[in-house]
C-alpha cells in the first residue's frame, strides 16, 4: 500500500497491473514465441506487397528513374503514398502490443520488397543499373514516425506533427544518395544534369519525349522555391494520407476481429 | 472417416515439422513455382514475348497461360473437394484442445502462403510488370509480365483465401461455423481477391483504349491499390485465431484443475 501510495498508483490501476502480472505469469500449454514468430514473419509479406503497391501505382513512377526524382512532384506523391500503410501498422501494433514500431517494421520490409524488385525484375530482367533505377528509403522517417508515437501517445498528435516531418525526412534522407545525380553535365551542347543524361542513354520506348521532366527537374528550378512548397504541400498530403492508413487499421484490418456478416 | 489422433500422438501440434508443416511445405511450393515462372519469362520474354502474332509465342506463352489456368483449376478442385469431404466426415465429432490448436496452425500455414502469394503478386511481378511494359510495345493483353503476373498469382490469392475460408468453416466450427454467419475478416480478405482480378479486367479494358504504359501511376491503375489495403482482413483472422487460442487455454486449464484436485483426494 506504502508502495502504492509513493507511486500514486490507484487501486484500479493495481488491480489492472496485476491482471497483466497474472496473464504474463500464466502457464500455457500450446502459446509460445512460435506464434510470434510466425506472425512477424508471415505478415511481412503482405505488408511489404501492400506497402509496395501502394508505392508503386501512386508514385512508382518518381521512383522508378533518378530522372523522375524531381522538386515539383516527387515530394508530393512520395510523401503520400508511402505513409498510408506504415499508418496503418502503427494502428495495428499499438492496439495489439503498445509497441511503437508500426511504421518502422513497414517501412524495413518495403525496403526489403523494393530491393527486391529493382535488383531482379528492373536491373537482371530488364538490364537498367542500379544507379538509374534504385529505390527510395523511408526507414529514417519511420523510426522518427514510431518515436512521435511514442512520445505523444496520441495519433492526432502524431499525424499533424508527423505527416510535414514525414514529407521533410523521406525527401532529406533520400536527397543524399540522389544529389551526386544532380550534378551539372554538358550533353550535346545542353547543360543537363546527371540523371537528365541517363534518361536520355537507357531508352524508355513506351515513355515519349514530351514525358521526360527536364525542365522540371532540372538545376534551375531544384534549389529554387518549387522545392519548397512541395515539400510542404507533400507534408499536407501526408497528414491525409496517414490518416488512411488509420482508416485501414482501424476498420480493415482491428474492427472486424470477431465480427460476422449475418445471414438469414 | 478423417481422424486427427495420428496427428495428435505424433508431437505437439505446435512443434516446427509437425502443424506448421503445412506454411513451410506451401511456401516452398509456392516459391518453386515463381522461380519457374521467373526463369521462363527471363529466358523468353525478349526472345518469344515480343510478338504475339508468332508460332512460337503460341506454343510457349499461351500454353504457359492455359497450362496455369488448367493447374489451378485442378488444384482447386481437388483441394476444396478434399477439405469439404474430409470436413463433413469430421463433422459434429469433438474436438480435443490439442487438435484445436494443431488446426489453428494449419490455418496459419495457410493464410502464411497467402500472404506470401499477395506479396509475389503486388510487388514481385509489378516491378517487372512496370520495367516491361514502359520500355516493350504491348500487342496483346497476355504479355509475358501479365501472364505469370495476372492469371496464376492472382488467382491463386484468391483460391488460397477462398481455401482457408473452407478450410476454417469445416474444421474450427468455434470460429468460422457457418451458423454464425460469414466473417468479415474473410470477406475484406477474399475480397481483396476477388477485386484486384476484376481490376485486371478493366486494366486490360483501359490499355485496349490506352495501348501505351507512358505513367505507371495512371488512375485506371489505381485500383490495383485497393487489393493491399482490404488484405488487411488478414490481420483480423490472425487476431480472431489468436483470442481463440487463449480461449483454447483456458477450457483446457478449467478441465485439468478439477481432474487434479479429484487425483489429489479432493483437497
Amino acid at each position: 500500500m506504502a508502495a502504492a501510495a509513493t507511486t500514486g498508483m490507484t487501486a484500479a490501476e493495481r488491480q489492472k497491473r496485476l491482471e497483466l502480472r497474472d496473464l504474463l505469469d500464466a502457464k500455457y500449454q500450446w502459446i509460445d514465441r512460435t506464434w510470434d514468430a510466425v506472425f512477424w514473419i508471415t505478415a511481412a509479406f503482405v505488408v511489404g506487397g501492400a506497402a509496395d503497391i501502394t508505392k508503386l501505382l501512386f508514385a512508382g513512377d518518381w521512383d522508378f528513374w533518378t530522372d523522375w526524382k524531381d522538386p515539383q512532384w516527387w515530394p508530393v506523391v512520395t510523401a503520400f503514398a508511402t505513409i498510408i500503410i506504415p499508418s496503418a501498422l502503427q494502428w495495428i501494433q499499438w492496439v495489439a502490443w503498445r509497441f511503437p514500431t508500426g511504421a518502422t517494421y513497414t517501412c524495413v520490409c518495403l525496403f526489403l520488397a523494393s530491393w527486391v524488385g529493382r535488383f531482379f525484375q528492373w536491373h537482371i530482367a530488364e538490364g537498367y543499373p542500379l544507379c538509374f533505377v534504385w529505390p527510395i528509403s523511408t526507414v529514417p522517417a519511420a523510426i522518427i514516425l514510431d518515436w512521435l508515437l511514442m512520445k505523444t501517445r496520441s495519433f492526432v498528435l502524431t499525424s499533424l506533427i508527423g505527416g510535414p516531418i514525414w514529407a521533410i525526412l523521406v525527401w532529406g534522407f533520400n536527397y543524399i544518395p540522389l544529389a551526386p545525380y544532380l550534378q551539372p553535365a554538358v550533353f550535346m551542347h545542353h547543360v543537363l544534369t546527371v540523371s537528365d543524361v541517363q534518361g536520355i542513354a537507357y531508352i524508355r520506348s513506351q515513355t515519349p519525349e514530351y514525358m521526360r521532366h527536364i525542365e522540371r527537374g532540372a538545376l534551375r528550378s531544384f534549389l529554387g522555391e518549387t522545392q519548397y512548397v512541395s515539400l510542404v504541400f507533400g507534408g499536407s498530403l501526408a497528414v491525409v494520407g496517414y490518416w488512411i492508413g488509420q482508416l485501414i487499421g482501424r476498420y480493415l484490418a482491428v474492427k472486424p476481429i470477431g465480427k460476422y456478416i449475418k445471414t438469414y | 472417416m478423417a481422424t486427427y489422433g495420428a496427428q495428435v500422438d505424433a508431437g505437439r501440434p505446435t512443434d516446427w515439422w509437425g502443424g506448421w508443416k503445412t506454411l513451410f511445405v506451401s511456401c516452398a511450393v509456392l516459391l518453386a513455382c515463381n522461380l519457374f515462372l521467373w526463369v521462363f519469362d527471363y529466358k523468353y520474354a525478349l526472345l518469344i514475348g515480343l510478338d504475339s502474332s508468332t508460332h512460337a509465342f503460341t506454343t510457349h506463352y499461351r500454353a504457359l497461360f492455359w497450362g496455369e489456368l488448367i493447374s489451378l483449376g485442378l488444384f482447386a478442385g481437388i483441394w476444396y473437394g478434399w477439405i469439404m469431404r474430409t470436413g463433413r466426415a469430421l463433422a459434429g465429432q469433438p474436438i480435443p484442445p490439442a487438435e484445436e490448436v494443431r488446426r489453428i496452425v494449419v490455418l496459419w500455414g495457410i493464410i502464411g502462403a497467402t500472404s506470401l502469394s499477395l506479396y509475389i503478386e503486388a510487388s514481385f511481378w509489378p516491378n517487372w510488370d512496370g520495367a516491361w511494359h514502359q520500355t516493350m510495345v504491348r500487342d496483346t493483353a497476355l504479355t509475358p509480365t501479365h501472364i505469370p503476373m495476372f492469371y496464376f498469382f492472382f488467382p491463386l490469392s484468391i483460391i488460397l483465401a477462398i481455401g482457408a475460408y473452407l478450410y476454417g468453416q469445416y474444421r474450427l466450427p468455434v470460429l468460422y461455423s457457418i451458423k454464425k454467419g460469414f466473417p468479415w475478416s474473410f470477406f475484406l480478405l477474399i475480397m481483396a481477391a476477388v477485386l484486384e482480378f476484376m481490376q485486371v479486367a478493366f486494366n486490360e479494358w483501359g490499355h485496349s483504349l490506352w495501348l501505351s504504359e507512358e505513367f505507371f501511376s495512371v488512375p485506371f491503375h489505381w485500383p490495383f491499390v485497393a487489393y493491399g489495403w482490404l488484405a488487411s482482413g488478414m490481420f483480423a483472422v490472425w487476431g480472431e485465431t489468436i483470442i481463440r487460442l487463449y480461449g483454447i487455454e483456458n477450457e483446457a486449464r478449467t478441465v485439468e484443475i478439477p481432474a487434479q484436485t479429484a487425483a489429489a483426494g479432493g483437497r
